[in-house]
């Protein structure tokens, strides 16, 4: 259990409380029960959550599976640096942003998932994990090594010819110890 | 390509046949059960009150019902298995439709969260209707204490809204923690939040305690409607007074109401106790541990692991999962059987490819690093295994390659472990089979992954050639990365080195020629590999051929 990446859960969790939260006050504004007010509120607070959440973050040790179109995603969050990526910002902000949904009954649902997110990305940032953005990979050429130029002038240290061929009389002493380890290839 | 309607209906079919069913008694669940809550006569004051709520809650808790005990039947593992086993009880049809029991299970998992949101919408508008439209007449049938009661007093402190409640959080981790993102990246949360079913269903079965919602139970006393027909018979008082007295029946006694008792128990205990008896056989017959006979290092990071247990009989093809408590105490990680247990040969075999971290702490413990200093004279040491329990064998689709006239076997890397196993049962007797012929063909990145089963692949195919059958094995190799060392130099590998190609194999021409020696025949076609590579090949099992060969697609798969 030791190398788990809370992070990805709590990311999945977040987004999945951010649509039910849209959608709860979606229901309220449309029904225009008694407090819609705080429905209009989870509107909101629920399409932020979806956008903050939306660009999933590249993993420590592994592949990393982006959403689809979350490039831009990804270049807007990165924006603002430090406070996406730190988590405990994160645990924090969503803390709050569930709280007014607690107080009408379309988006209680929605709070509840946004309060276990919250709690879960607590828990990563205690570990120390952080958002890295998926970026697309640049092409680097690799740079031409300096020795390439500059090929050896000499041949490899061997015995003269005349040991090398294996003396049918004498195999003890057409042994030769090789300057390089040698392992079998296998 | 073009589709060809034969080629589809063949290899599609019978997965379609069984979603159109299963949708289908879906859609009659929700009609029937809607259709009875705003029509019924029994229903009529409630639906008064609560509208089209009470229909719409009613009709997706019967779906709910249905897919709640659908969903836990395609994981009875030990059951399929035993079902693909016995071949006087299934076809090759319905054995075909068993590898899908996974995509079913997501299926019925997703019918779950969709009706569950329909479901809670329709019951949080039924409570605000509960409490807004309290009825005076029939005091029995509110679940408000009184008038304008707040709806969230109400949830809280019944039990239906409270398990309601519970069973939604419950749902929620279920669902976030299943997403194929987080089971590829960290598979035990998702094992351990999909645990959380036990009291899913515990909590699911008392839900209806309470009775939240009644129906009437003397409707030939008391008539629906019939105490407005006494007050408007009142007031038109001479003319209509004996027609209505005449149609509308009399009013003898007030409405008596009556909550439903619980029904969910009905539908789902028997396939929860089938499950957790399952489960519990799995415990039973994984809980002694084998006894670990060999291990052998193969070159790019494979190792092989030959083992001993009691009773342990498996067919080709099948899978097990491994449990090392030394490694992690509660992680199971499936590896298909490289060779099964026989009447000559009691030991089995799992070829592991190390990557993640379980397998190279399980590597670790099996092999110690060899020292450099010790390499060049072996020496034999007293090692001690640890300790390692074994759950299966379950089946694969991979099994059913012996029963095919003709089949065609595509591997990727590591996924030739399946096929490893069919070509073991080959060796020791191929007469048997109903396979009349093979193809084979093994995709590999690099020369030296061929170098763990060189060896099988030659005997087999010297044996062939020695018993008169030459076309029985048709073997093609490629090498997919083109620098590197690109050909076997050992003499004894030579029918391997001859068959080897470099670059990535042209389906389309493979399946052509196959098509052209194998006219108006039914192929087999199993795949274990990646993903491109069994795309690409489902898409030509589909499309249209001119030798009027079909060729039937099987996919062996892992999570």
């Amino acid at each position: 259990m030791g190398q788990i990446e809370w992070a990805m859960w709590a990311n999945e969790q977040a987004l999945a409380a951010g649509l039910i939260l849209l959608t709860g006050g979606v229901v309220g504004v449309a029904g225009q029960f008694r407090g819609w007010q705080f429905a209009a509120y989870a509107v909101a607070a629920g399409a932020f959550v979806c956008l903050l959440e939306y660009p999933r973050s590249k993993r420590a040790k592994g592949t990393s599976v982006a959403r689809t179109g979350q490039y831009c995603f990804t270049v807007c969050v990165k924006a603002f640096g430090p406070l996406t990526r730190n988590y405990y910002v994160r645990a924090f902000l969503h803390a709050a942003i569930c709280v007014p949904g607690g107080f009408m009954l379309a988006t209680v649902l929605g709070c509840v998932c946004l309060g276990i997110a919250s709690l879960i990305y607590l828990a990563a940032a205690i570990r120390g994990e952080h958002w890295e953005p998926i970026l697309p990979k640049k092409e680097t050429r690799k740079p031409v090594a300096q020795s390439i130029k500059n090929p050896p002038q000499n041949p490899p240290p061997r015995p003269p010819a005349e040991l090398r061929r294996k003396q049918a009389k004498d195999l003890e002493a057409a042994a030769y110890d090789n300057p390089m380890p040698v392992t079998l290839d296998e | 390509m073009v589709v060809s309607v034969r080629s589809w209906v063949a290899n599609e079919g019978g997965k379609h046949l069984v979603l159109m069913l299963w949708l289908g008694a879906n859609t009659w669940l929700f009609m029937n059960t809607f259709l009875l809550y705003s029509t019924g006569q029994q229903y009529h004051y409630l639906y008064k009150m609560l509208g089209l709520g009470l229909c719409i809650s009613r009709a997706s808790a019967s779906v709910l019902n249905l897919n709640c005990s659908l969903v836990l039947l395609p994981m009875c593992r030990s059951l399929l298995t035993f079902v693909r086993g016995t071949h006087a009880v299934s076809t090759r049809k319905t054995r075909r439709l068993l590898d899908k029991s996974k995509t079913f299970h997501v299926a019925c998992g997703v019918a779950i969260c969709v009706f569950s949101v329909v479901h809670v919408s329709a019951h949080l508008v039924n409570v605000v209707n509960f409490s807004a439209s309290y009825s005076d007449d029939f005091p029995a049938l509110n679940l408000a204490r009184y008038r304008g009661e707040d709806p969230k007093m109400i949830i809280f402190t019944t039990i239906p809204g409270i398990t309601g409640v519970l069973l939604v959080l419950i749902l929620f981790l279920m669902f976030t923690s299943s997403s194929y993102c987080v089971r590829v990246s960290n598979y035990e949360i998702f094992w351990y939040t999909h645990n959380l079913f036990i009291i899913f269903y515990i909590i699911l079965m008392v839900h209806m305690v309470g009775g939240a919602l009644k129906y009437q139970t003397n409707i030939e006393a008391h008539p629906p409607g019939c105490l407005r027909t006494n007050q408007s018979s009142t007031e038109q008082q001479g003319e209509e007074l004996e027609q209505s007295e005449d149609e509308e029946g009399r009013c003898r006694e007030d409405a008596y109401f009556q909550p439903h008792y619980p029904q969910t128990w009905l539908w789902v205990s028997g396939p929860l106790c089938l499950y957790c008896v399952e489960r519990f056989y799995r415990y039973i017959r994984s809980s002694d541990p084998v006894t670990i006979v060999t291990v052998v290092r193969h070159p790019c990071d494979v190792i092989e692991l030959r083992m001993l247990k009691k009773n342990f009989s498996a067919r080709p093809g099948q899978y097990i999962v491994l449990n090392c408590p030394g490694v992690s105490s509660f992680e199971n990680h499936p590896f298909t059987l490289t060779t099964c247990p026989t009447e000559n040969k009691e030991t089995f075999g799992i070829h592991l490819r190390v990557v993640g971290d379980w397998t190279e702490r399980f590597t670790q413990l099996l092999l110690p690093p060899p020292r450099i200093d010790l390499e060049i004279l072996p020496m034999v040491q007293q090692r001690r295994y640890p300790k390692l329990y074994v759950d299966g064998p379950f089946g694969s689709p991979s099994e059913e390659v012996f029963n095919y006239d003709v089949s065609l076997c595509v591997a990727g890397g590591i996924g030739v472990t399946p096929f490893a196993c069919v070509l073991h049962a080959l060796l020791d007797g191929w007469t048997g089979f109903r396979l009349q012929r093979l193809y084979f063909v093994w995709v590999c990145r690099e020369l030296q992954s061929f170098y763990w089963f060189a060896e099988l692949l030659c005997a087999l195919h010297h044996k062939l050639w020695q018993e008169n059958r030459p076309d029985y094995f048709n073997l093609k190799l490629y090498v997919s990365q083109t620098d590197g060392l690109l050909s076997m130099s050992e003499e004894k590998y030579r029918p391997l080195s001859s068959r080897l190609l470099v670059g990535r194999p042209k389906w389309k021409l493979l399946l052509d020629e196959i098509g052209k020696s194998n006219k108006h025949k039914r192929v087999g076609v199993f795949c274990c590999g990646p993903k491109g590579i069994s795309r690409t090949l489902h898409r030509l099992c589909n499309s249209a051929r001119s030798s009027g060969t079909t060729f039937e697609f099987n996919k062996e798969s892992f999570c």
